[in-house]
């Protein structure tokens, strides 16, 4: 894995190169150069399955994190290629001609987090959701917990309590609260 | 035999491409029928529907669509506590509930560092319950496939020797499809006592019916001739598709997790997986066929080489405040359908930030089924399907 | 293909004379014993803790209030009530179950026409499944959702520690103190159970997120006096703790003292992490009679409220009974110093060597202050008034701790016999230890109570730790007499103690008296509980002044006494440990703000 990186590295000028293990490492490489490294890596280091592709929102550095997954069969070592892409209007170059699985991905993606890859075949069908109208529901800001509020009806009559809560109220109900201390106070 | 029996016919005027390369089909001109199988009908595997154009009785195109069964399990993980996360995963794939818990156990081991720490006997366990799940869903799978030709005992028989490894699975886990058995940092309980009398006698019931099903399947003209020459897979699309486990192996190509990647005590155990290189329904059905035996010995193996005794459970942090430094990784293993990965990423909270499943229907049944399904006939679908022994929960996760 | 293989398949029709595998009639059939089934709770065990309901990933377990189970110290009176409709039988909830109380039963089929009846609360709404002995368990062995040993805190080795009156309590580590806060539930049991009420799961969690400054705040909001209560807190929280249910509980006390400990001893840093840097003034002002912990809670409170406090404290420095009569092995005197610095940097003017009453009166404090708050403690020993207890060489243990810390000259014989069972007896066994120690390079004492080993009032590390450096401890015996040779004691005769309460639980001990023991000893010291001292008190004060029994003043639950402008807290109320003083002084602070706000 190591020697593979190194005569790489240099090549694709990659960054945040991170070794797990003997057999698995991830490297971020930058988006113009990800689908050229991707074939560079099926055709000559023979890393000939492809995994999987996946994306990672990172909401706090406004960036989509896309993955893609190679494995060597013959030194049974897989390697991750990531690349970063704005989270506004995001859009990637497609992969569908390298893989004949790809363009499924790519579909899902574009459903799931709202990627775009252009030239996909069938990218604008649904995958798994039929007539979602909402954000792309894997998005971080996507408040699944409100969605099911608000779509659902939650069981009426269940109500719980804070045992801390409960006590204070059953047993010291008059404990005086120095009024809260903070910041603009001062 | 007359000729007019082998009537060949010409497709190669129609149906005319349109200049995107998709394929011009008017419905008003009569020559083509829509039809849906799906969602619901019992030949398909699972609550999937696939979109055929016909011509006839061939199919000219194939869609498949996916989505009834999509309940967000990726994004509910993502919202609960590492410790909260394997119940949920389970269900992902209901056939081997066992690989789901296994590989969440493992990712979050792996990125907290405690993967060293798990005990062996817990290990061992670990095994024994993901090879248990692999034999409950060949026994399903296998007679399953002798079922899409009406040879319907095939199935009735699967089903009872299933149902008596579930009886094994309730006794050691507590459940009998979803077991919550595997947590992160080792198992939830020993054998209980006299565990392995029952099950060697369970195995001995399963020996002979396995000689019953290779009388019912392969030796069976019926079965021959839908099977042999039908939806073959070329060795050459193994890796343009992602073609993974028996599918892969029955076409020639001999990949293994198992036997690749070596986890858990794998290195211990003396097998060697089944191969084929017709890459037919047949060829399959033979390789899993096969596999049933050695899983039978797999367990055997297991059971006569794991410690009577000892821990089960690494000393792990608080599971209501565990947190896990930023990190990423992917975790394999080999599913009764091949190469079941998971892509885990943590961000140093107290909750995993992605969690993706690489299932081998994800590729088996969308680009690949779509693409063999053209120009078989209609009773050919249900073979081919179950043949690649889709699994639609762990597509749309 | 051949013929073979149109003739197989019809093998299959020797099963048709095969009997049918088939179970008959499934409805009680007897699931595994490990299976996963309807829950059942001992209630009486159960703690209302709510772990389960923590750990539940559906959201199905609620807390709900129970007829007839009281909310109490270490039982919140709630129990789980769980909802079927979201329930998926993960079990979770048994395995971190606090009192292994939780269990599933492996019974699986019920039915029912109403949907409501699948919401029920187990072991309150009775089921068939609640006598069933088997189903899923807590796995064993070795199995834990959380740590179940508590981390061990370093001390001095007790030869090495009875060498001098050096700190022995070492204090967590950084690893250390986040290892055992990770131990904590989070459950806030503890919360009712400590007089302060602190904020226990708060502070233990801002340790597990490494920041000290927040854990201080939190400390401040309930405890002005973190350093202090770190180290000498009577750690009531720690005996309901919802961990030390099946294991040891949670070091409370010492995580809170390694959370102040993090903070360098400087006001300014102090004034910052605290907010308290401008404080308005509001021109009103109290007076404080003495500097003990209530006084010093009622002082840091009303500090805020932009109250002008003066204290007024008989000895030469502040902290009174945590100074002076508590060893400084225990609380060492920069800790106390740390605390009250920080207290005094918020504007508190402490005037030493007043004696209210005799320097001052207390009518003159009123005339000069809006109100007075008064936490003037138990400074006055007692005695046994046994024959021979009026000897010269018979000494009070609080005026011997006195004395050791204020310098002056503390008599030490070579043999020594200490009465009483109590913290303050364990105090002055463990400081004679050591002064023996360093004058005759020999332990020789004996301690002797009333109560037996099992309920002696004193905390058990205390006792373990006084054995550990020499001392002989042997409860069960009373006191009888002093006994006198020529003119100088030379033992103490006991008789062994068969109850102490009579029938009406009032105090009337027995005695065995066939089994009588004489404890050798040059000097006998008595601590056997002190008196308050309310000299300060004119005669026209008491009279607007109601007692109740054994002498005490009378207070509202706002710690007010009859005089609207007189409040009283601490030892002299409630207690005594520092706990009860800084809760009192709180409270006090906070009715003494509503009191000169009426008008408002």
């Amino acid at each position: 894995m190591k020697e593979i990186l190194d005569r790489i590295t240099p090549k694709y000028d990659l960054q945040d190169v991170s070794i797990k293990d003997d057999l698995q490492a991830y490297v971020v490489v930058e988006k113009k150069l990800a689908i050229d490294m991707v074939t560079y890596m099926r055709d000559y280091e023979g890393f000939s399955h492809f995994v999987l592709m996946s994306c990672v929102d990172w909401i706090e550095d406004n960036k989509l994190q896309l993955l893609y997954l190679l494995n060597n069969p013959e030194k049974k070592c897989v390697i991750g290629i990531k690349v970063f892409i704005d989270r506004e209007n995001p859009s990637m170059q497609s992969a569908h001609h390298l893989w004949k699985q790809i363009w499924t991905y790519q579909r899902e993606l574009r459903e799931a987090f709202g990627i775009d890859f252009p030239g996909s075949p069938r990218i604008e069908e649904n995958f798994v959701l039929e007539g979602w109208t909402d954000k792309p529901h894997m998005l971080r800001d996507f408040d699944t917990n409100k969605y099911a509020e608000e779509t659902y009806f939650p069981r009426t009559g269940r109500s719980t309590n804070d045992p801390a809560t409960y006590m204070r109220q059953k047993l010291y109900p008059n404990q005086p609260v120095t009024a809260k201390k903070n910041k603009d106070d001062e | 035999m007359s000729k007019i029996f082998d009537f060949k016919p010409d497709r190669s005027k129609y149906p005319a491409k349109k200049a995107d390369g998709t394929l011009d089909v008017d419905l008003r001109s009569q020559k083509y029928v829509k039809l849906w199988l799906g969602p619901n009908h019992p030949g398909v595997t699972g609550n999937m529907a696939v979109e055929l154009t016909l011509a006839g009785d061939e199919i000219v195109e194939a869609k498949t669509h996916v989505g009834y069964l999509h309940r967000g399990f990726e994004k509910l993980i993502e919202r609960r506590l590492y410790v909260q996360g394997f119940p949920t995963s389970i269900r992902m794939c209901v056939a081997e509930p066992d690989t789901n818990e296994y590989l969440i156990a493992r990712s979050t081991e792996v990125l907290s560092g405690y993967d060293k720490d798990i005990p062996e006997m817990a290990q061992w366990l670990r095994m024994l319950s993901l090879e248990m799940a692999r034999l409950q869903g060949l026994l399903r799978g296998v007679p399953g496939q002798a079922g899409t030709f009406s040879l319907g005992i095939g199935v009735q028989w699967g089903v009872y020797l299933r149902d008596l490894i579930l009886d094994r699975f309730e006794e050691l886990t507590g459940a009998r499809v979803y077991h919550m058995y595997i947590i992160p940092g080792g198992v939830r309980g020993l054998l209980p006592d006299g565990f392995k009398k029952r099950m060697e006698e369970n195995l001995k019931e399963i020996d002979n019916f396995i000689i019953r099903i290779r009388q019912l399947m392969f030796d069976n003209a019926i079965f021959k001739k839908r099977s042999v020459g039908i939806g073959v897979i070329p060795k050459e699309w193994v890796d343009l598709y992602g073609i993974v486990g028996t599918n892969a192996r029955a076409c020639g190509v001999k990949r293994d997790v198992r036997k690749d990647n070596p986890y858990l005590m794998y290195e211990q155990l003396d097998f060697d997986p089944p191969t084929a290189t017709e890459g037919d329904i047949y060829a399959r059905s033979w390789v899993r066929w096969q596999e049933l035996i050695q899983t039978v010995d797999l367990i055997r193996q297991i059971m006569a080489k794991m410690p009577e005794k000892g821990d089960i459970r690494a000393k792990m942090p608080n599971v209501l405040h565990w947190r896990i430094p930023k990190g990423e990784t992917y975790n394999k293993l080999e599913s009764g359908r091949g190469e079941y990965g998971m892509y885990y990423v943590t961000d140093g909270s107290d909750k995993p930030r992605r969690v993706n499943l690489r299932g081998p229907s994800y590729t088996h049944a969308i680009a690949l089924l779509e693409k063999m399904l053209i120009g078989t006939n209609i009773a050919d679908v249900h073979a081919t399907m179950v043949s690649l022994q889709t699994c639609p929960p762990e597509i749309e996760r | 293909m051949n013929i073979k293989d149109v003739f197989t398949p019809f093998t299959t029709w020797s099963k048709v004379v095969k009997d049918p595998v088939t179970i008959k009639n499934p409805i009680g059939r007897e699931a595994a014993p490990r299976y996963r089934g309807f829950h059942k709770n001992d209630i009486d065990v159960c703690i209302g803790c709510g772990t389960c309901e923590a750990i539940c990933e559906n959201q199905a377990i609620d807390l709900v209030p129970v007829e007839g189970i009281e909310t109490k110290s270490g039982d919140s009176g709630l129990r789980p009530r769980i909802d079927y409709g979201r329930c998926c039988w993960c079990a979770l909830c048994v395995d971190i179950c606090t009192t292994n109380s939780l269990n599933l039963t492996n019974e699986y089929t019920w039915v029912d026409t109403d949907p409501d009846a699948f919401i029920f609360t187990p072991g309150v709404d009775k089921k068939s499944w609640d006598t069933k002995e088997e189903g899923w368990k807590k796995p064993v062995p070795n199995y834990h959702f959380y740590g179940q040993t508590r981390v061990p805190m370093e001390e001095l080795h007790a030869e090495e520690r009875v060498e001098s009156f050096v700190e022995f309590v070492k204090g967590y580590s950084k690893k250390q103190a986040e290892e055992e806060a990770d131990r904590c539930v989070a459950c806030g049991i503890c919360t009712a159970t400590c007089p302060a009420h602190m904020g226990i799961p708060d502070y233990i969690a801002a340790i597990r997120n490494e920041d000290m400054e927040e854990g201080m705040r939190i400390l401040y909001d309930t405890n002005p006096l973190p350093e202090i209560c770190g180290r000498i807190c009577t750690h009531k929280c720690e005996d309901v703790c919802s961990v030390g249910v099946n294991g040891d509980p949670l070091s409370i006390r010492w995580l809170k003292r390694y959370i102040a400990d993090q903070i360098p001893a400087d006001v300014d840093k102090y004034n910052e992490i605290l907010y308290t840097k401008d404080i308005k003034n509001n021109n009103k002002k109290v007076a404080i009679i003495g500097t003990g912990p209530s006084s010093l809670s009622s002082a840091y409170y009303l500090s805020l409220l932009g109250y002008k406090i003066t204290m007024y404290e008989k000895l030469p420095q502040a902290g009174g009974m945590m100074r002076y009569g508590i060893p400084e092995y225990r609380l060492p005197y920069d800790a106390i110093d740390k605390d009250i610095d920080y207290i005094v940097s918020l504007g508190v003017d402490i005037k030493y060597n007043v004696t209210v009453g005799k320097d001052i009166t207390l009518e003159q404090l009123h005339e000069e202050n809006d109100a007075v708050f008064a936490g003037t403690g138990l400074h006055l020993g007692r005695s046994t008034r046994i024959p021979g207890s009026d000897h010269e060489n018979v000494y009070q243990s609080v005026d011997l701790l006195r004395d050791i810390v204020t310098g002056a000259e503390v008599p030490v014989e070579r043999k020594v016999v200490v009465i009483g069972g109590g913290n303050v007896a364990m105090d002055i066994t463990r400081s004679m230890a050591r002064l023996q120690k360093a004058k005759y390079g020999e332990v020789n004492i004996i301690t002797t109570s009333l109560e037996s080993e099992d309920i002696m009032p004193a905390d058990r590390e205390e006792v373990v730790e006084a054995r550990e450096e020499g001392c002989t401890i042997i409860p069960g015996y009373g006191p009888q007499e002093v006994m006198i040779e020529n003119g100088k004691v030379v033992g103490l005769r006991v008789w062994k103690c068969l109850s102490i309460f009579d029938e009406n639980h009032n105090f009337n001990p027995k005695f065995d008296e066939s089994d009588e023991r004489v404890f050798e000893g040059d000097m006998v010291i008595e601590s056997i509980g002190q008196g308050m001292d309310l000299s300060y008190l004119s005669e026209d004060t008491k009279k607007g002044l109601e007692f109740g029994p054994r002498g005490r003043v009378q207070t509202n639950d706002n710690f007010q006494t009859s005089l609207p402008w007189l409040f009283m807290g601490g030892d002299i109320i409630q207690g005594p440990d520092v706990i009860h003083g800084i809760a009192n002084g709180h409270r006090a602070a906070m009715a003494i703000d509503d009191f000169l706000n009426q008008g408002r």
